[in-house]
């Protein structure tokens, strides 16, 4: 066996991974400051299905803009109901999950997929309407740096998505851990009652995180579509949004370990392939085709637990409502 | 509920008696049953939907006494998946429309994304609608629509791709089977596979390990077996990966990438039903490596023009039209068809290579046209081999589909002999396949 198969794995690991980084770098915030937004799935699933359509009417950029903005919108419609309503965070979450996977899927009726985009842009030609792929994101290959042996392709070989988020991890961490904003934030998900006291508005800090984390996810979503697999069907996100949940526990709410984290998730999945080309466990692939879900279960079954979150220092008032009068 | 809270909140207004935290609270029900039925209406909507068919009666009218009109008949379709898809419940309800305009006096409706537990009531509910004949198209359906037959024994049930039917008899009169069978054209995809390989590994994405996705690998691997060693002397070899899953396009694509990345696959077929393979090895042929691959169920050649080489395609419109013909004549007989190339054509006879049919639209499963980069002589073995078919002259699975100079058995990869000489596999071997050709290098999952 040669080692050029390495290239390859940690080119598409590197691909499918910022699916993970880019969800997870506005959930850590949002959960940071004591929002636990199980909507990510279906926030996903909407910035699939929006820059899917405005891909085919407006191009790559403006697609992902407005997934990002209807990210937002989701994110903000769990910030009514999760801070000023302060509602349970698990039911508003998994009802955004359902409302998101639903709506998305309506756009696969090809009746109605085509109505919506004769509407947005009547100059579109009939294979426009029909199609169900988009054109991916071209890649921007930095020349020099590719030929670099294994972390070449890897690193640099890639669409303008994949090198934004690898630079805004260490930017969000930054922003998170050595600004008086991210202190902020902390502080609002560790102790809101005396953020409050301090002065620090926990409801708007909150509905800050709530939108950031929608708007992420959406993107997320919109380069799952643009970048990863240009094909839509309905469901498409198929549990990555849970799978990122996981993963945030997995590295501590912090956004650095996050791209690790990401890494290790996304190459997983790679690997459930190649491993039963090498005869690894393909007498039985079914078991390493779960293994990113039962991950996922896992850690977030752990998380119930007090003596867990307390080791993996979890925000102390995660998924807790914040009412100001006790 | 939503009424209450809203008047409620009204009370709120005028007489300011009430509390933050009980507007709170109210306001708190109100919108948990607005996001509830918001989701409900998302994930639910399209679970019943009717598709009024436009009914085109032509009349011409010759004489003058009145003439009772034939009523329409009823005809109600159980789908497992969403019919916007591009694959198997797309399929479905293409035939229904192809029948519907054919036969025109019907009127049809369907109940889509039937989960398997759910199938009795999506039957009942047909029932309820009148429907005469009712059409059910997923494996997992089988039992519930045997026991709604027995149940209403003066409607007619049709289920796809099972084996239970009161021809068979193991269920009632009242109740067919039918299914459009694709191993013979994934043959002819492995004769073009086989005859384009440069590297001589070619690859399969497969869904499940179950019998119909075995003996499709096995057609596929035989025909490209046949070609290559004519074309060579060598052997194939056969790589398959398994994502146990039928709809997941970004899993094919990683499965087909690992294929042609580390087993350097070029030619790759597939059981999913997106063209999410396909898509793959278009990308490769954009980056210049050549890469093939095929259409699955329908005519995906939009997805890769370059990389398209052929492919097998299902109509299943002329075995639901048959259907409708026997109900609407009160002529209704139990069959268990297994539709193969030939079936359903005007003209079942096989034609010269040179006025082959092949890649034109016939009968229920077909092959695209096929991509001229194959070599002619085996774009004419391929026409040879479908007009063979048709007559069911010659059988992939058997010595002469396998090796060109007709010597060795058919072997699986214990090497133990399956199909010796002067046989060819019957029902049985088809219908319950549970082994892989020696050229597949991956074992067959348990």
């Amino acid at each position: 066996m040669s080692i050029e198969w390495i290239g390859p794995v940690l080119a598409s690991t590197t691909s499918i991974g910022v699916v993970y980084l880019l969800g997870s770098l506005g959930e850590i915030y949002a959960e940071r400051s004591g929002i636990l937004n199980l909507g990510m799935e279906g926030t996903m699933a909407i910035g699939a299905a929006t820059s899917f359509i405005f891909t085919i009417t407006w191009g790559h950029t403006i697609a992902f803009l407005l997934a990002g903005v209807f990210g937002m919108l989701m994110g903000l419609l769990l910030a009514f109901f999760a801070v000023s309503l302060r509602l349970n965070q698990i039911t508003v979450g998994l009802a955004i999950t359902m409302l998101g996977l639903g709506l998305s899927g309506f756009i696969t009726f090809p009746t109605i997929r085509k109505t919506v985009l004769q509407t947005l842009n009547p100059e579109l030609p009939s294979t426009a309407l029909e199609t169900q792929s988009v054109p991916m994101l071209p890649p921007v290959s930095l020349s020099f740096l590719k030929e670099i042996p294994i972390i070449g392709p890897m690193l640099f070989n890639h669409n303008i998505v994949v090198y934004i988020t690898l630079i805004l991890a260490p930017l969000m961490w930054f922003l998170l851990f050595r600004t008086s904003i991210g202190l902020k934030i902390r502080s609002v998900g560790e102790n809101p009652g005396m953020a409050d006291a301090l002065g620090i508005n926990v409801f708007r800090i909150r509905y800050l995180t709530c939108i950031l984390s929608g708007a992420f996810s959406a993107l997320a979503g919109a380069y799952l579509i643009l970048g990863f697999q240009p094909f839509w069907i309905e469901g498409m996100t198929g549990g990555r949004g849970f799978i990122t949940l996981s993963l945030i526990i997995l590295s501590t709410w912090n956004p650095l370990r996050a791209v690790f984290g990401s890494l290790l998730f996304g190459g997983i999945e790679v690997l459930q392939y190649r491993l039963q080309l090498f005869g690894l466990g393909a007498t039985s692939p079914q078991f390493v085709l779960m293994l990113p879900y039962a991950i996922a279960v896992i850690t977030l079954s752990l998380l119930s637990l007090e003596s867990f979150r307390k080791k993996m220092s979890a925000p102390a008032t995660l998924a807790k409502p914040y009412y100001r009068e006790e | 509920m939503f009424e209450y809270a809203v008047n409620m909140n009204k009370n709120a207004v005028n007489e300011k008696k009430i509390s933050r935290r009980e507007f709170l609270g109210i306001t708190k029900a109100a919108a948990i049953s607005g996001i509830i039925a918001a989701g409900i209406a998302g994930g639910a909507a399209g679970y019943l939907a009717r598709v009024p068919e436009e009914v085109e009666v032509t009349r011409t009218v010759t004489y003058t006494l009145p003439v009772k009109e034939l009523k329409p008949i009823k005809v109600g379709y159980v789908y497992v998946g969403p019919v916007g898809d591009y694959g198997w419940s797309y399929g479905h309800d293409r035939g229904r429309r192809w029948a519907d305009e054919r036969f025109k006096n019907v009127e049809s409706y369907y109940i889509e994304s039937v989960p398997e537990p759910e199938v009795t009531p999506a039957i009942e509910n047909l029932v309820a609608k009148g429907c005469e004949l009712i059409i059910t198209t997923s494996f997992g359906f089988m039992d519930a629509t045997a026991d709604a037959a027995k149940k209403y024994s003066d409607r007619y049930f049709v289920h796809i791709s099972g084996y239970r039917s009161g021809a068979a008899g193991n269920a009632p009169q009242n109740m067919s089977a039918a299914f459009a069978e694709f191993y013979q054209l994934y043959y002819l995809c492995g004769l073009a596979a086989g005859a384009i390989t440069q590297t001589g590994v070619i690859g399969y994405v497969a869904a499940y390990p179950i019998p119909e996705v075995v003996r499709h690998i096995n057609a596929y691997v035989l025909g490209a077996q046949y070609t290559y060693k004519k074309r060579t002397g060598k052997d194939v070899k056969a790589h398959v990966t398994w994502i146990f899953n039928w709809v997941a396009p970004e899993q094919a694509r990683l499965a087909a990438s690992a294929l042609i990345d580390d087993k350097n696959c070029d030619v790759v077929n597939y059981t999913e039903d997106t063209p999410a393979v396909l898509m793959v090895a278009e990308d490769y042929q954009k980056k210049g490596k050549k890469v093939w691959s095929f259409s699955h169920y329908s005519d995906m050649r939009e997805y890769g023009p370059t990389a398209h080489l052929t492919g097998p395609v299902a109509n299943w419109g002329p075995i639901y039209l048959d259907f409708y013909k026997m109900v609407a004549t009160k002529t209704w007989q139990s069959v268990d068809i297994w539709a193969r190339v030939g079936d359903y054509i005007p003209w079942r006879w096989r034609r010269p290579v040179e006025k082959s049919t092949v890649g034109k639209e016939e009968g229920t499963v077909y092959l695209l046209p096929m991509n001229p980069v194959i070599p002619d002589e085996y774009v004419s073995l391929i026409k040879q081999r479908y007009e063979e078919m048709k007559e069911l002259l010659f059988e992939p699975f058997s010595v002469e589909g396998h090796d060109p100079d007709g010597k060795r058995p058919i072997r699986d990869q214990d090497g133990d002999v399956k199909i010796g000489f002067g046989e060819r596999a019957d029902r049985n071997m088809l219908w319950s396949m549970d082994w892989l050709v020696e050229y597949v290098e991956e074992p067959l999952p348990k």
